[in-house]
């Protein structure tokens, strides 16, 4: 039994209520408190319960229900999006009509068909007036003229009074509101202005946007949950319909619960039916049902029931209804869908071919990209990426712009390796990426233009691509000061290699960072203090010639050719068995001619990953399975997802003591 | 009916450029069993742990002088105004939170230590999650049984913003709040969702007492679902399902223990806050004016506060940090980090110190409620550098209802720091006979007395 994690408990809410982009006010977030982690924050001993988050379950299931049942009674939300200091407004932005530059686009679910409040934060207003369009799916709904002469007609904002707010009529669903500045400017470029005042410069530009409403008078509107929420309604609308309300209520309980459920499920939903529909009517009544189908542990838990005449810790397969839930929740992050389900009560999940095309199925669709947004982005670390701040001293270009893009990249490159099949050894060896104008610059490769993101083939002899030439690995691997040797060789042990080094024994003395002239040594010199010591050699000697490996490409990311201490860099370097190699590109020649080595690893993580535990050493034989199974088509993606789903840790259950 | 005016400087609750807006205004008056309604003879004891991170520069930290007669370190400087109310206590040690040969989790087992003075299990063990009750719960049971929420858990740091590269055990160090052996609290970090658990998330009080009648029902509606699914599942792989049981009766009582308080005094309230603000200070003061809140309104007596996650590399550029915490915090007897890292310890005692203004502004029985609380405020690390878990910094504000006298710095040899748990409980009411590693209560009365 585990329970669901913050973001499975997220996806299947989704799933469940058809309910996309949530105002910020229900952030995840802010919903529930965040999971404990080993790596992966699915490992079923850390999923605790504990008062605190009951009661986050608890409201949680309030704002959710009356935002998806679209309860005209609910209070106005106020959600403002500030935007970064940083974030480039000089140019058009990814999401905005083509032709406007700066501003924002804001995905947001609003819960009713009615007016809200759209309040924009603006600094500077120049001599020329410039034209703010707000738009609600791509059509403009307003056009505010700012700054210039003091009157320009009606369209004209007033700074003096007040700031700038309109009021707009929006249906109710997921929508995209943009807020932009109409038509190009003569911008600074942004890279040629430092980083404070790049992005706003010397023009207007928008700092924030608040969504305020509904205001007065809202109705339900026919959003995308309402039509999920409502297979029936009752005739004429305020009409007592119990067989609609069980219709309703029994379609919801069946994908909730993730089983075919019973009277006894049902009967203790409808009482709260009962209630609310006393209370306000059929949908209220709904509403209150649904408060209590995700309070419920049968929601909230993933319960696997033990098997009948299993003699005591004996492993027996898991149902195939338990199977269809162990699908969705490694492939998806979240519940499984109706044909999961149908196939799982049916017995019909292992039927031949069934299971494989079940899962084929499932990596086609767009639930799968939890493998990146999820999986990926935990073992990764690259939600560490957020919260880096390389020195903006040394590193001034570094910045949310930025940040985003090499994020991108990254999510990009593993998007296209589920989508097209791809083999995971081109994460090593790969012959193309994903770039922007932005990123392109920062990698010093030309004609990339623009912000939106392209494939971009690669020559032999490039540096970049592939894990270890993506620069969110390479800043995620650094100091905010300094590229870290040791960080980026524990890192390819760890994460490449699958062979991480013990932690350094305790009162490690300190690395000296001058020598005896007193001179700045070079990042080499320091690191050979690790090797003149025998306590630290056994380990460094395998960790820093891989990071060392890597000292051409700075703390960010960026080539260069001398380190921190002015000093020209030696990339060079031996492996303890004697292999000599140069740099990044001979590093990547040595892993490639160990492919199982970095297979075994991927599978590891993703073997945890599927089961949600920690693997130990009797989980080797299934890991060595797996790569064998997955060799034989290349190591594709598909083959060791494939693998993992037949293997026995997937399929089978050991009952707990 | 007492009616307290805003409580708070608006401007602490509402950000940004959004702020002139109209936010979603609660009903501006809650009830509450306001502390002003305590009498003398029976004032009500409040307490407070407070944890920050990476250990201090202890030259900097422990204050010249022993007894009365002491100068406040460098560090400890902001606390000046409050020097009276201030007890440093030197010497105390946290020796279960050493390696033992688990390797070197010692953060992790620094956070998991502060308030139990247990050694935690660590991956050379494999994933084996027990530690003890921490000493806040043990005063939550007590302290907290007639509060409408036992206990707050706060943090400034969110634990997936932080990459945890030794492995199994870094989730010790998300929380210091234990409430069973295996169940460690998360800490919140969010302001609204504190502000929402403290005072609801909008309407009338008729409209809230309506809504907690029906929390009430949909509680016990649930409690037939997991008892169903006991039966289903038979003896074995029940532990998530108790826990949901504990957690689903734990807030029946609290919704029962609200109706009781309902209508005592009334408070305005502050804006509900809307984000995590975006800079460190603001956050941290917005945490502890609505710890204030908690307090002023008897919603709850016992909190623990995260400054930080163990091992954090949070950068302050606004005072002139911008490198990473953790990177200084191992300074190795350089000038410049360690001065950075004195920076930010000295910063962090600031905001201890904003903390305390709050407190001692806001009334509370015959003082304030800076005269009724025990904050501890420390670290499970003494040298960050070096790992050290012994001379750890230790520091006690408040006057604890009379029973703490502060102006002083108490120089001990070395003593387990469980020792000063202990007995702080029993000045809360909450004798125990030991925690963890204790091998007594510690003396901390002025000499003569």
């Amino acid at each position: 039994m585990r329970r669901l994690t913050r973001t499975e408990y997220g996806n299947a809410i989704r799933d469940l209520l058809a309910l996309e982009a949530l105002p910020r006010e229900l952030d995840l977030a802010s919903l529930l408190p965040a999971d404990n982690t080993v790596g992966f924050d699915n490992v079923a001993e850390l999923l605790f319960v504990t008062p605190t988050l009951m009661e986050a379950y608890v409201t949680a299931a309030r704002k959710i229900a009356r935002l998806a049942v679209g309860d005209p009674s609910q209070p106005l939300i106020v959600d403002t999006y500030p935007l970064p200091l940083e974030l480039p407004q000089d140019r058009h932005l990814p999401g905005l009509p083509l032709g406007t530059r700066g501003g924002i686009a804001i995905d947001r679910y609003f819960p009713l068909d009615g007016d809200y409040d759209i309040e924009i934060g603006l600094t500077r207003f120049g001599r020329e007036p410039e034209r703010l369009e707000i738009a609600v799916d791509g059509e403009r709904v307003a056009l505010v003229v700012i700054g210039g002469a003091a009157d320009t007609g009606e369209s004209a904002y007033d700074p003096s009074a007040g700031p700038l707010r309109r009021r707009v009529r929006v249906l109710a669903g997921a929508r995209t509101l943009g807020v932009t500045f109409a038509g190009k400017t003569a911008a600074a470029s942004e890279t040629l202005v430092s980083p404070f005042s790049r992005g706003r410069g010397r023009m207007p530009a928008v700092t924030s946007v608040t969504i305020s409403g509904p205001y007065g008078e809202a109705v339900p509107g026919a959003s995308a949950s309402r039509a999920r929420i409502f297979t029936c309604h009752p005739v004429p609308p305020d009409a007592d319909d119990p067989a609609c309300a069980r219709r309703v209520l029994s379609t919801l309980l069946h994908r909730a619960y993730r089983r075919p459920v019973a009277e006894e499920d049902l009967a203790p939903v409808l009482s709260f039916y009962d209630a609310g529909h006393a209370e306000a009517g059929f949908e209220r009544g709904v509403q209150r049902a649904l408060e209590r189908i995700l309070v419920s542990p049968e929601f909230l838990l993933r319960v696997e029931a033990p098997a009948v005449d299993v003699p005591p810790g004996e492993p027996y397969p898991v149902t195939d209804l338990e199977l269809a839930t162990r699908l969705a929740f490694f492939l998806w992050s979240s519940m499984p869908d109706d044909e999961l389900l149908e196939l799982g009560a049916a017995g019909r999940l292992r039927a031949p071919g069934v299971l494989a095309g079940q899962v084929t199925r499932m990596l086609a669709d767009p639930r799968a990209t939890s493998l990146v947004s999820n999986f990926v982005a935990q073992w990764l670390y690259l939600r560490d990426l957020e919260a880096r701040r390389p020195n903006d001293r040394l590193f001034p270009n570094f910045d949310d712009g930025l940040r985003d893009a090499l994020l991108g990249e990254t999510e990009l490159v593993f998007e296209t390796l589920l989508r097209e099949d791809r083999s995971v050894l081109e994460l090593l060896t790969p012959n193309e990426t994903f770039l922007n104008e932005r990123l392109a610059r920062h990698y010093g490769i030309p004609h990339v233009y623009g912000s939106h993101f392209r494939r971009v083939s690669l020559g032999e002899d490039s540096v970049r691509g592939g894990l270890l030439g993506m620069g969110s690995i390479l800043t995620l691997t650094s100091y905010a000061t300094r590229t870290s040797p040791v960080v980026r060789g524990k890192w390819v042990l760890e994460n490449i290699l699958g062979a991480p080094p013990p932690p350094p024994p305790p009162d490690v003395p300190a690395l000296r960072d001058t020598g005896q002239d007193g001179r700045v040594l070079s990042m080499r010199d320091r690191m050979a203090q690790h090797r003149a010591n025998p306590v630290c050699a056994s380990c460094h000697a395998r960790m820093d010639p891989l990071g060392l490996a890597l000292e051409n490409l700075d703390a960010v990311g960026r080539w260069r050719i001398h380190d921190e201490s002015g000093a020209p860099i030696d990339a060079s370097g031996v492996l303890p068995d004697g292999t000599a190699f140069e740099g990044l590109t001979g590093l990547r020649a040595i892993l490639a001619a160990r492919p199982e080595a970095f297979v075994t690893t991927f599978t590891e993580k993703l073997l945890m990953y599927a089961v949600g535990r920690q693997l130990g050493p009797f989980d080797r034989p299934t890991v060595r399975h797996i790569v064998r199974e997955a060799a034989g088509h290349d190591y594709r993606i598909s083959a060791i997802v494939q693998a993992i789903v037949g293997s026995t840790p997937f399929q089978m259950r050991r009952p707990e003591s | 009916m007492i009616v307290v005016k805003k409580a708070l400087p608006r401007r602490t609750f509402v950000r940004g450029v959004g702020a002139t807006l109209a936010l979603p205004l609660l009903d501006a008056m809650v009830p509450a069993l306001s502390a002003l309604a305590q009498t003398p003879a029976a004032p009500t004891r409040r307490l407070g742990f407070i944890y920050t991170p990476n250990g201090v520069i202890q030259s900097q930290w422990t204050p010249e002088g022993e007894g009365h007669d002491f100068a406040l370190s460098p560090i400890l400087a902001p606390l000046a105004p409050f020097r009276d109310d201030v007890l440093v206590v030197s010497g105390l040690a946290h020796r279960q939170a050493e390696s033992f040969g688990d390797g070197n989790a010692d953060h992790h087992r620094a956070t998991a230590a502060w308030l139990s003075g247990v050694h935690a299990w660590t991956r050379s063990t494999g994933l084996e999650i027990r530690l003890d009750v921490t000493a806040d719960q043990i005063a939550a049971a007590t302290l907290g049984a007639t509060t409408r929420l036992p206990s707050l858990e706060l943090a400034l740091e969110s634990p997936t913003s932080i990459a945890c590269d030794s492995g199994a055990d870094c989730f010790y160090s998300n929380t210091v709040s234990w409430q069973t052996p295996t169940t460690p609290l998360p800490a919140e970090v969010h302001p609204r969702v504190v502000f929402e658990r403290l005072f609801g998330d909008g309407g009338s009080p008729a409209e809230r007492q309506a809504q907690a009648r029906r929390t009430a029902s949909l509680l016990d509606s649930v409690v037939d679902d997991a008892a169903r699914l006991q039966r289903r599942l038979g003896p074995g792989d029940r532990n998530r399902l108790t826990e949901y049981l504990d957690s689903v009766r734990a807030l029946e009582q609290r919704i029962q223990r609200a109706d009781v308080a309902a209508a005592e005094t009334s408070l305005e309230l502050p804006e509900r806050p809307t984000d995590i603000p975006a800079d460190f200070g603001e956050h941290a003061r917005l945490m502890f004016d609505l710890q204030v809140l908690a307090f002023q309104t008897d919603l709850t007596r016992v909190f623990t506060l995260l400054v930080g996650r163990e091992q954090t590399n949070r950068t302050y550029p606004d005072i002139g940090v911008p490198d990473g915490h953790h990177v200084v915090s191992h300074h190795q007897h350089n000038p410049t980090l360690m001065a950075k890292k004195a920076k930010i310890d000295t910063y962090h005692v600031e905001l201890l110190a904003y903390f305390l203004e709050r407190l001692r502004a806001t009334p509370d029985g015959d003082g304030s409620l800076l005269d009724q609380a025990m904050l501890l405020y420390g670290s499970g690390l003494g040298d960050g550098d070096l790992h050290s878990h012994h001379d750890l910094p230790v520091l006690i504000a408040g006057g604890g209802a009379g029973q703490l006298e502060g102006g002083r710095h108490l120089s001990l040899p070395e003593t387990p720091m469980t020792n000063l748990l202990v007995t702080l409980l029993a000045k809360a009411g909450v004798p125990i006979e030991r925690l963890g590693d204790s091998n007594g209560p510690l003396n901390i009365e002025p000499a003569g007395v």
